[in-house]
């Protein structure tokens, strides 16, 4: 029974999927042979999906696809996500102390909340000027950073804050030391919390990272890719870009959750 | 050894008197059950006694020394368990000797033996949401004995469980207790449970809580729970507790007008 619900919500999901497609190229080819065009927009610059899959497997198999460009579209995702990676860790290593600091912590939080709050609210884009500016190496990775620590940061907290009280107490009457709370009850009981802000973390960090790439210049990275390309006036390349973009987030959020299966074994 | 005293204690809560100069000692080896109607400050006693809670008046002893601060020389039993679920029902017996820094094959042989002794074979390596609630408070069990503790401080520990369980988990308790001799406060607002598993039974007043009366139990071990004096001194227990019981009822539609 349960197996026949979830094929029918493949097969729909893939259905959905095909329909996109299809009214996508429908609405490229109306606007083309000038039969409608969707207001305010230039449908028929747009690529069709064939004509996007065609640029998509050209970036993919030729590093130069034209004259001036040395990067293919691999080079491009292994840049982004190397970016991501490098500014993840480095909010990862710094987010998750401070985290347990302020949730364990009322004098820690009082001292860090105020900063906090005011900068949890700035956009990661917002740090982009900075970055350039002021930053003189890693402006992309640090505006991952940016993007990334909050999540972490607010879920430690609350996942340290979360933990039953009566657990603490169990502890203290076992002979736990306060060292040995931290490490041995408040950071395994936050630990789904944790990575639940690093896939939240990982999330805004990929968007971070597009907009960073933009505006930073480097020749190589997937938010350069589409913008060079959409300057260009190459759209095929710039939409297929976009698709990389979405499908590569979509696989980072996937194997954090396939990470938080493997290592919390204990949830329900 | 493992005798408890307490001494004139009192606990307020902001303003509100919670437990009232209870004067009271658990002998060494002594299994004393705490009954009372709900409210009446037994958890608070037993958290008192745990160094969990501090009295405002008052003076507590485990073996002539006098309790400050958390005391890791008792073994709490809670009512829902409290078992930390990341670990394995193994890993929650081994947590007390892992904090004193007992080298690994040790506590491996300590949550051997614990294992063995509540009955948990075969569960060793399961989480506490894959374990039934019985189950569970053997693990609770198990982990507070493996800290060889001086007193177990049990708080209404087979309050979640169904009556079956209950009446089962109870006499597990005693046969383990039986072969690990040490002294036991056991929370309860059964006079069932208070009958069948106690050396004395003291029953608090509600509101604020105090000893009302001690009864001993003199009625040998193993205990059947339909026997004429079983029945005799349930009866005179909760002849006692009505009354309490009566007057906490009160005070509640005092509150609830």
């Amino acid at each position: 029974m349960k197996n026949n619900t979830e094929r029918k919500g493949l097969v729909i999901n893939i259905l959905s999927l095909i329909s996109f497609v299809i009214l996508w190229h429908i609405l490229v080819l109306l606007a083309r042979e000038q039969i409608f065009n969707i207001p305010f927009m230039k449908m028929k610059d747009l690529p069709t999906p064939l004509e996007t899959w065609y640029a998509l497997v050209g970036s993919m198999f030729t590093h130069t696809y034209g004259p001036g460009f040395t990067y293919g579209i691999f080079d491009h995702i292994k840049a982004s996500l190397v970016r991501v990676v490098q500014g993840g860790v480095l909010a990862f290593i710094i987010g998750v102390p401070v985290g347990i600091g302020i949730g364990y912590s009322r004098l820690i939080h009082n001292i860090l909340n105020p900063i906090i709050e005011i900068v949890r609210n700035m956009p990661p884009m917002a740090w982009i000027p900075l970055a350039i500016f002021i930053l003189v190496t890693g402006g992309s990775i640090f505006i991952v950073f940016i993007g990334v620590v909050f999540p972490i940061i607010l879920n430690t907290i609350y996942g340290v804050r979360s933990t039953d009280a009566r657990i603490i107490d169990a502890a203290r009457t076992l002979g736990a030391s306060e060292a040995q709370i931290v490490a041995k009850v408040l950071i395994p009981s936050a630990f789904p919390s944790i990575i639940a802000g690093l896939r939240i973390g990982f999330g805004v960090g990929w968007m971070a990272i597009v907009a960073a790439e933009m505006v930073i210049q480097s020749p190589v990275g997937l938010g350069y890719f589409i913008w060079n390309m959409g300057d260009l006036g190459r759209y095929a390349e710039m939409v297929a870009g976009m698709i990389v973009i979405g499908v590569v987030g979509y696989i980072m959020n996937i194997s954090i959750l396939l990470v938080q299966k493997r290592f919390v074994k204990w949830v329900d | 050894m493992g005798r408890l005293v307490l001494k004139g204690v009192s606990r307020k809560f902001n303003g509100y008197l919670a437990v009232s100069d209870v004067n009271l000692e658990v002998a060494d080896g002594e299994f004393v059950c705490l009954l009372g109607p709900s409210g009446c400050g037994k958890t608070t006693l037993l958290r008192m006694a745990a160094g969990l809670d501090a009295p405002t008046e008052g003076e507590l002893f485990l073996d002539d020394k006098k309790i400050e601060g958390v005391n890791k020389e008792v073994g709490f039993v809670f009512q829902e368990y409290v078992l930390f679920p990341w670990r394995t029902a193994k890993g929650n017996i081994e947590f007390g000797p892992e904090m004193k820094g007992v080298q690994k094959d040790e506590r491996e042989r300590i949550s051997q033996h614990y294992i063995d002794l509540v009955g948990l074979k075969g569960f060793e390596n399961h989480y506490p949401h894959e374990l039934s609630g019985g189950m569970k408070q053997r693990v609770g069990i198990a982990r507070a004995y493996a800290n060889t503790p001086k007193l177990l401080l049990m708080d209404e520990p087979f309050g979640a469980l169904d009556a079956q369980t209950r009446n089962l988990m109870q006499g597990e308790l005693l046969r383990i207790w039986e072969k690990e001799h040490i002294s036991a406060l056991f929370v309860t607002h059964s006079v069932d449970e208070a009958v069948y598993l106690a050396d004395r039974v003291v029953v608090l007043s509600a509101g604020p809580g105090a000893v009302k009366e001690i009864f001993d139990v003199n009625i040998p071990r193993p205990r059947v729970r339909t026997s004429p004096e079983a029945n005799a001194l349930r009866n005179e227990i909760l002849k006692c507790l009505g009354a309490e019981i009566q007057r906490a009822a009160g005070s509640e539609r005092e509150i609830h007008r």
